[in-house]
């Protein structure tokens, strides 16, 4: 390789190094992607789909903040579905079965036309360090390649362990060896370096399936495409899963052969996710339930491989087969992979700042799941963010930082660093408490301003934004200043949907909040909407649940003072008093930015928040007396003699 | 540098029991330095003392001087009232020996607390949570024996603990809704919406029963404030006299004699009752100083939680009387027919009677009461200033009807602060049921269970905020 001196280089090709790579090359410095296997960039270790509860919120995000995955998952989609479509429209999420041999191909194409970007094939072994700076990576080869900052996105391969049944081999995924020396090296800088597992279930072939047992599962017909940019005419023709389920007999082959589990007998030793669990899992811990749902997906357009989705397992081949049987329509079934489970090293979040980069060396950053997160989704957001902050540290400009009330990916990095995990970490509605105002369809009204900040995105890119939004707003506004009037007509066309009669005129806005009637109705009423559902359905939502969203908005005004109150670096908390040891070294290994995030720390109480308060409030009085001028040193009791 | 912070590692000293010469007084240190500087005065104190246990010996000076025989408590840090190391000096009660004891502390190093520290260090150390402390303040500060019963029980944690059942309700119907959302795809129910609705039902029916104690809690808490209304020289102050058992106004015959608003406690029952005096309402009131005491009666009605409505039964109700009646809330109005003694009895003859209902009865006062013939039995009386009984029949009415005191095993919300919390909670909780019925998103569920949960954390000092905390601890002192 002619050049050995590099911005950035990215460690890995999964979700989180493309986002990497792109977000940094994208905003102009010399970027280069380091992987093992040059085949297998953008691949789907495990399901063949993106997005999801949560995880679609997260997908829009990265695509309004320039990110890749929701333009390659629209492209390759071969079943489009809106979760919780009946429930409100903050928790509704976009989920979509894809191509998986096409997204990885899409992904590539992206990486190898971007400028600013190289692609090597090589296994990084170690980091070169001055002191606690890194600049640059030693290959497998012994060469050496520079840059300034670098990006560790080796997902479950760093000391990967593959386990099925008792035995076990070293890889991060099925065909990829698992890279070793990286954490070996973190681990002795003084980094607390510990075990996860996750696992996947197995590779059916499509023509040994009885399908006439199973139930067809179609998609939406509606699309709402995750990318602002993508057609909402989807490109690829659209195919069904099916739904099957376990039987009793499955369990009782499982529970039989647990003492073959390496879950069960102990040689795991990595927690696994307890939201995605195995099927070991499932039937010991669900022990009363006699049946679990799975879904068959075809990983493909062109393939033969079915995906077994919610049956991840690492029993042996023999019991795979063995309990796969069992399932209606899998009689007869042919197994062209098996499950496995994987056990893999991760750095505990708490090590790192929000910007991603470690607390310990300089222009080192980590995203993905050697944060100890797992998702493809969660996975690309950190790329992007920690893309973006080593592209803006080269570049001199201040970290970036996306705030809980801003977005999941805000709420995501927030709660790595905040609290750390203990298991793989999964995105959930649940976890955001302004979940009100971090709806899938306002992507564009909070995010597309930070985006235009930071430069990442084209200048298209941002005349199309910018073009949503206004119609946007036009639509609100004559939502707001077009009256209906209570004729006869009206009144008759109201009874149909039905809906009360109207004693006055109303605009069409009040109109809308009647819980009965919805935007189609509005056409019926001889008021034109945008024919583009992006345009109309985020003004319909902030119209019908506006006392909800204010009230969203007040919590969040509440929140804000504490997340304004910005901490002393170096604040020294041993030496507040009221706080007890586990608080004290809690808030010093997190070291939080604000009082707003030292209260999420788990185990820091109330009262400590109080304490570490008027410990400041105290510092504060201090500065306020020297102000004004009274140069001798003011005891506690001057202080308080005060008032 | 000092700072606020270090404020609090200061070891600090105060005498615990009232103020004053009584059997025995009692000293209380707390901090970190309580045992080596106590040990420095009480000698005979073992090197390493047990927790919990008395000794007794001289207190002798640093000077060598003996002070005052006593006995000291110790307690380890961790297992005190205020979690610091304490020690407790039991003296004889003389001022001047607490005062002597108090200068050996200081000089050794210790400092005289705050109004309130000690609680405050509890609370800091965790030893109390905030409805504790709040307590601690009202039980200290508590004027009547009713009022230290209601902070009593709250000290034991009776309130928080009611709280804390409605909040794992809460807290189960929020883990459901968030379920029901995130796990949506997993083809299981997580919960049925009757089962939500009769939690929701519970919580209703906590929240209801504790927002409606309040009335009475805040009256054990702060008392009664009864304001004493009519127009000039009906014997407004002879009546505040006999309440109040002295003789606090000057009492004339000259009209407009009392100028000014005149206070006095007296405590019936258990309970306070603070009575207000104030001057005549008269519309030919000139002069400026009388005038503006009569606006002051009005300011006193307002904020009363009773008014007693004096009238000179001899002269009957004027016109002028059924006005200030027309001004007045029947349901805090009292009505007391004086000078009864002057028609020669004590007991109203039925004729008397009929006239006072007939004068009220063309009143717009008489048209807002709900039931005339309970108002007349309870709540009118036939009075004088002379027959000291008067007191107790009327103040016996009056608990009766606003403070049934038979809460003595209840649990009641007396801090203006919880109710407040509780009323939104209350709010909350209707909305989410209404919610429910209506088949709205859970998320909207949540957001109301979100806020509910927020005020009872708030109630029970779980959250931290800082314009909260600094609500209830500027009446510790802290912070200034």
């Amino acid at each position: 390789m002619a050049n050995k001196k590099f911005d950035v280089i990215v460690v890995g090709a999964g979700h989180a190094g493309i986002e990497a790579c792109l977000a940094a090359a994208r905003l102009g410095v010399q970027t280069l992607m380091i992987t093992t296997n040059t085949d297998r960039i953008g691949y789907m270790s495990c399901n063949p789909s993106i997005g999801g509860l949560a995880k679609g919120h997260m997908v829009r995000e990265l695509d309004v903040l320039g990110g890749q995955m929701g333009v390659a998952a629209d492209e390759t989609t071969i079943q489009y579905k809106r979760l919780n479509s009946s429930k409100g429209p903050a928790v509704r999420g976009t989920r979509v079965q894809n191509d998986k041999h096409l997204y990885s191909q899409f992904q590539k194409d992206a990486l190898y036309n971007q400028p600013n970007l190289q692609v090597l094939q090589g296994e990084v072994k170690r980091l070169i360090l001055e002191n606690d700076l890194c600049v640059g990576v030693v290959l497998q080869d012994g060469s050496e390649i520079f840059a300034k900052a670098t990006i560790i996105t080796t997902g479950t391969f760093m000391n990967g362990v593959m386990h099925i049944g008792l035995r076990q081999e070293a890889g991060g995924r099925v065909g990829d060896q698992a890279s070793i020396g990286l954490s070996d090296q973190l681990a002795q800088f003084g980094f607390e370096v510990k075990r996860l597992k996750t696992g996947t279930p197995a590779r059916l072939h499509k023509d040994s399936i009885d399908w006439s047992k199973t139930i067809p599962q179609g998609g939406d017909e509606k699309i709402y495409p995750f990318s602002y940019r993508s057609s909402t005419q989807l490109k690829l023709p659209q195919i069904l899963c099916y739904l099957t389920r376990t039987t009793e007999l499955t369990h009782d082959i499982i529970r039989g052969n647990l003492d073959k589990s390496p879950m069960f007998t102990g040689i795991i030793e990595g927690v696994g996710p307890r939201y995605c669990p195995s099927i070991e899992d499932k039937v010991t811990r669900f022990a009363e339930r006699i049946s679990h749902q799975t879904f068959l997906e075809p990983e493909g357009l062109n393939t033969d491989l079915i995906y077994l989705q919610g049956i991840s397992t690492s029993l042996p081949e023999e019991t795979q087969d063995q309990f796969l049987k069992t399932i209606p329509g899998l009689e007869n079934v042919k197994v062209v992979r098996y499950g496995y489970a994987v056990e893999y090293d991760y750095i505990e979040p708490t090590q790192i700042w929000h910007r991603l980069e470690t607390r310990t060396i300089r222009q080192l950053f980590l995203a993905g799941q050697i944060n100890g997160t797992s998702g493809y989704e969660e996975a690309a957001g950190q790329g992007l963010i920690a893309g973006i902050n080593a592209a803006h540290s080269i570049l001199g400009r201040e970290e970036f930082i996306l705030g809980r009330d801003e977005a999941y990916m805000g709420v995501l990095i927030d709660d790595l660093v905040t609290k750390g995990t203990r298991e793989p970490y999964r995105m959930f509605t649940s976890r955001a408490e302004h979940r009100l105002v971090l709806r899938e369809d306002n992507t564009i009204d909070r995010l597309a301003d930070i985006a235009a900040r930071i430069g990442i995105v084209s200048q298209e890119s941002l005349d199309i934004l910018g073009s949503l939004r206004e119609r946007r707003q036009a639509l609100h506004e004559k939502m707001r200043s077009t009256k209906i009037y209570p004729t006869k007509d009206i009144q008759a066309l109201l009874a149909t949907i039905p809906s009360a009669e109207m004693t006055k005129s109303l605009s069409f806005e009040e109109l809308l909040r009647r819980p009965e009637i919805s935007s189609s109705h509005l056409e019926m009423l001889n008021f034109t909407v945008d024919p583009d559902p992006n345009v109309t359905e985020p003004v319909e939502i902030e119209v019908k649940y506006s006392g909800y969203i204010k009230r969203q908005m007040d919590l969040i005004q509440q929140s804000k003072r504490l997340e304004e109150l910005v901490l002393p670096e170096g604040l020294s908390y041993a030496d507040i008093r009221g706080l007890s040891n586990e608080e004290k070294d809690k808030l010093q290994r997190v070291k939080p930015r604000t009082l707003g995030q030292a209260q999420r720390i788990s185990g820091v109480n109330p009262s400590a928040i109080q304490a570490i308060m008027i410990h400041l409030k105290g510092h504060k009085k201090l500065k306020e007396i020297s102000v004004d001028g009274q140069q001798r040193t003011a005891g506690a009791d001057d202080i308080l003699a005060r008032g | 540098m000092t700072f606020r912070g270090d404020r609090d590692k200061d070891t600090v000293c105060a005498v615990s029991t009232p103020h004053g010469v009584g059997g025995i007084s009692v000293i209380r240190v707390s901090g970190p330095q309580t045992f080596s500087i106590v040990s420095k005065i009480c000698t005979f104190l073992p090197a390493h003392p047990e927790s919990h246990r008395v000794y007794f010996g001289n207190l002798v000076s640093t000077n060598g001087d003996g002070i005052d025989e006593v006995l000291v408590t110790y307690f380890k840090q961790g297992k005190s009232f205020t979690g610091e190391e304490v020690i407790e000096i039991s003296c004889h009660g003389s001022p001047l020996i607490c005062q002597t004891i108090l200068g050996q502390l200081v000089q050794l190093g210790a400092r005289p607390a705050d109004r309130g520290e000690f609680t405050y260090r509890a609370f800091m150390n965790g030893k109390l949570d905030l409805v504790q402390a709040e307590s601690v303040l009202s039980l200290i500060e508590s004027q009547s024996q009713q009022a230290a019963k209601l902070a009593l029980r709250q000290l034991k944690g009776q309130l928080s603990s009611k709280l804390e059942e409605i909040e794992d309700d809460m807290t189960w119907i929020l883990a459901h809704a968030e379920a029901s959302i995130d796990f949506s795809t997993e083809g299981i129910t997580v919960v049925e919406d009757d089962v939500v609705q009769s939690r929701l039902r519970k919580i209703e029916a906590g929240l209801k029963e504790l927002v409606a104690t309040f009335k009475v809690g805040r009256l054990l808490k702060d008392g009664f404030r009864i304001v004493l209304t009519g127009l000039p020289n009906v014997g407004k102050s002879s009546l505040l006299n006999t309440f109040l058992e002295d003789e606090r106004a000057i009492v004339t015959d000259i009209p407009g004699t009392t100028r000014d608003v005149i206070h006095g406690d007296t405590s019936f029952q258990g309970v306070k009752f603070t009575f207000v005096d104030t001057a005549g309402l008269r519309d030919e009131a000139t002069d400026l100083v009388e005038r503006i005491g009569i606006q002051k009666s009005y300011e006193a009605q307002n904020e009363s939680d009773v008014v007693f409505f004096v009238f000179d039964i001899e002269k009957g109700l004027v016109a002028e009387e059924i006005q200030i009646l027309d001004s007045l809330d029947p349901q805090k109005t009292f009505i007391l027919a004086n000078k009864i003694d002057r028609l020669g009895g004590s007991e109203p003859t039925s004729k008397l009677t009929e006239t006072v209902e007939k004068a009220l009865k063309n009143s717009k006062f008489f048209q807002k009461i709900q039931d005339p013939q309970a108002f007349f039995t309870r709540r009118v009386f036939f009075v004088s200033a002379l027959d000291k009984k008067i007191r107790s029949e009327v103040l016996k009415e009056l608990v009766k009807e606003f403070a049934d005191l038979q809460v003595e095993n209840t649990v009641l919300v007396s801090n203006a602060r919880h109710f407040e919390n509780l009323s939104r909670a209350l709010e909350n909780t209707q909305r989410s049921q209404a919610l429910v019925d209506q088949g709205m998103g859970a998320e909207f569920l949540a957001l109301e269970l979100k806020e509910s949960l927020i005020a009872i954390h708030e109630t029970l000092g779980k959250r931290f905020d800082d314009q909260i905390m600094d609500r209830v601890f500027k009446e510790f002192c802290i912070g200034k």
